[in-house]
């Protein structure tokens, strides 16, 4: 089987192979002319001076063109266990190997599956949103996504259509494998839906890519709930353009979890665009060895009465480092907004490193925004104190972990989700002297 | 245990300067100075940026951002803004070749 590398003789023999509509052709060689005039940022520009990818080094990845089913087997989902599913999808190497979906909810027109098999039968409904109404293609990263993006998911819920069962999306690689997986979701005005989304590499020593996005669109009175695991392994490159358009009276829950990868690096944005949109992000991270996590998020404000609420939290071990740097942006027409953005950091050795950046920009005179950010160690004290009744340091620590990320599970409404985040952390903490 | 790692021939490098390399999966500054050969880990520890875009001043190395300086010797931090050393990395010269061993993480 020959593989593809990312060069435009490649590329041209990759798009040849598909057979797609016209206008994802057309958007493909759009992108991947911006990808071949571009340069890698450097850390030389704002957003990617704490984030060093002198090492990443693409032409050791080839395009995902061919189903390679290398570990399949080893990989194991958290969040769906014990959940009864409306359908599932999971990709592994940037190829679908599963797609399911309830028939009762085929019959009330919902629509979700596999965005590669689903493009050409959806093709009217997707010709003016995929990659444009909720995604930038600002750097060469985004570039990249869009020219090469295979396998990914496709959520569509009719007007007014309520699905109660969530959806489940698994992305899995093994050694040497890509994923440039987009993932899109379209709620019509009224509909709700649940997404449940989670990646996992066959080992912790498997090397991979990620470059992948997300577009979440929420029509007016919709409601997302939409919950996210990051679980690479440590040798996995992830950088992901995540966006969500947010509509009139729509609620919008997002949670995200990460704990995989080497270097992450997230562009995670959402917009309130209807009057009285309301979104709620919420952030687990927890880091080890020499891992680096960047979080780039924003809460844009566009019209009034819009409320978001942002609670970052990290627990870091070892040599690790997390960024986040956020900004609550308000357009002068927004007026009664109601923002907040909180991130909490939690050093468990001397060093690890967390960066914390919040920023305010506001042009409405009308407004109540804040921004906080806390970063400190576990108290000795705490620890005494549980040693004294019987636990050990490490259980302690487990202990202190857990309540620290206590605010954010109890704001996770899914029972799966909930004990799976809770368990994955608890595994990974280690005690120091 | 980590080995040596040949990096580069002493002919192609400059009598003074730094040249930027990848061993081992990290990066680092190979420092030239003095006729002696030094390796630092391209980290500054005030905000971990690069180091080898700073200039040099005798044996230290100044970060190009806030001014930190190291000692190119033993990594040392040897003003504000860095408290911490960077990471320094042994390196040995034999037969016109530069090879460079590359510590573990403290």
């Amino acid at each position: 089987m020959t593989q593809l590398g990312f060069n435009t003789e490649d590329f041209q023999a990759f798009q040849a192979a598909r057979q797609e509509p016209e206008w994802v052709t057309a958007q493909r060689q759009d992108a991947w002319q911006q990808f071949s005039q571009q340069q890698w940022p450097t850390r030389r520009e704002e957003e990617w001076m704490r984030t060093d990818i002198r090492l990443f080094k693409l032409d050791k990845f080839f395009i995902p063109s061919a189903s390679n089913p290398d570990g399949l087997d080893a990989i194991v989902p958290l969040l769906s266990e014990g959940v009864t599913l409306g359908g599932a999808v999971h990709s592994h190497n940037g190829v679908c190997v599963e797609d399911t979906m309830s028939d009762e909810l085929k019959q009330q027109g919902v629509v979700f599956g596999s965005l590669d098999s689903l493009l050409g039968e959806q093709s009217d409904l997707l010709e003016s949103v995929l990659l444009q109404r909720a995604f930038d293609r600002e750097d060469r990263f985004a570039a990249l996504h869009a020219a090469c993006w295979t396998g990914g998911q496709f959520l569509y819920v009719p007007r007014g259509v309520h699905v109660e069962q969530p959806f489940h999306v698994l992305s899995s690689l093994s050694d040497g494998g890509v994923d440039l997986g987009h993932t899109i979701v379209i709620l019509e005005d009224g509909a709700s839906a649940t997404l449940l989304a989670e990646c996992a590499s066959t080992s912790e020593e498997a090397e991979g890519l990620h470059c992948g996005a997300i577009e979440l669109i929420l029509g007016d009175r919709a409601n997302l709930r939409y919950v996210n695991l990051q679980n690479w392994g440590q040798r996995v490159w992830h950088f992901a353009r995540q966006k969500a358009v947010v509509g009139r009276d729509a609620h919008l829950q997002w949670t995200s979890a990460a704990m995989g990868s080497r270097l992450s690096k997230v562009n995670q944005h959402v917009v309130l665009e209807g009057q009285g949109a309301q979104s709620q992000m919420n952030g687990v991270l927890f880091t080890e060895n020499k891992q680096h996590l960047s979080y780039h998020t924003q809460q844009y404000h566009k019209q009034a009465n819009c409320h978001s609420d942002f609670l970052y939290k990290a627990a870091l071990q070892d040599k690790s480092h997390t960024v986040w740097r956020g900004m609550i942006k308000v357009d002068e027409g927004a007026q009664q907004t109601d923002g907040y953005q909180r991130n909490d950091n939690l050093l468990l050795s001397n060093n690890a490193r967390a960066d914390s950046i919040p920023g305010l920009e506001i042009e409405a005179d009308d407004v109540r925004c804040t921004h906080g950010s806390t970063t400190g160690k576990v108290d000795e004290e705490m620890i005494y104190y549980a040693q004294c009744r019987g636990f050990t340091r490490k259980e302690a620590m487990r202990l202190i972990v857990t309540g620290f990320f206590q605010q954010i599970f109890d704001r996770i409404t899914i029972d799966s989700v909930r004990d799976a985040l809770g368990l994955a952390i608890a595994r990974r903490v280690r005690d120091y002297e | 245990m980590a080995e040596y790692t040949k990096v580069a021939n002493v002919e192609d490098l400059d009598s003074s300067g730094k040249t930027v390399l990848e061993v081992e999966d990290r990066i680092v500054v190979l420092v030239h100075v003095d006729g002696g050969f030094y390796c630092l880990d391209d980290v500054c520890t005030h905000d971990d940026g690069p180091l080898s875009d700073g200039e040099l001043d005798g044996c230290d190395l100044i970060c190009p951002r806030h001014g930190a300086r190291f000692d190119v010797c033993s990594g040392k931090a040897k003003s504000l803004p860095a408290t911490r050393s960077t990471i320094s990395h042994e390196v040995k010269v034999e037969n016109g070749e530069v090879f460079v061993k590359v510590s573990e993480d403290i």
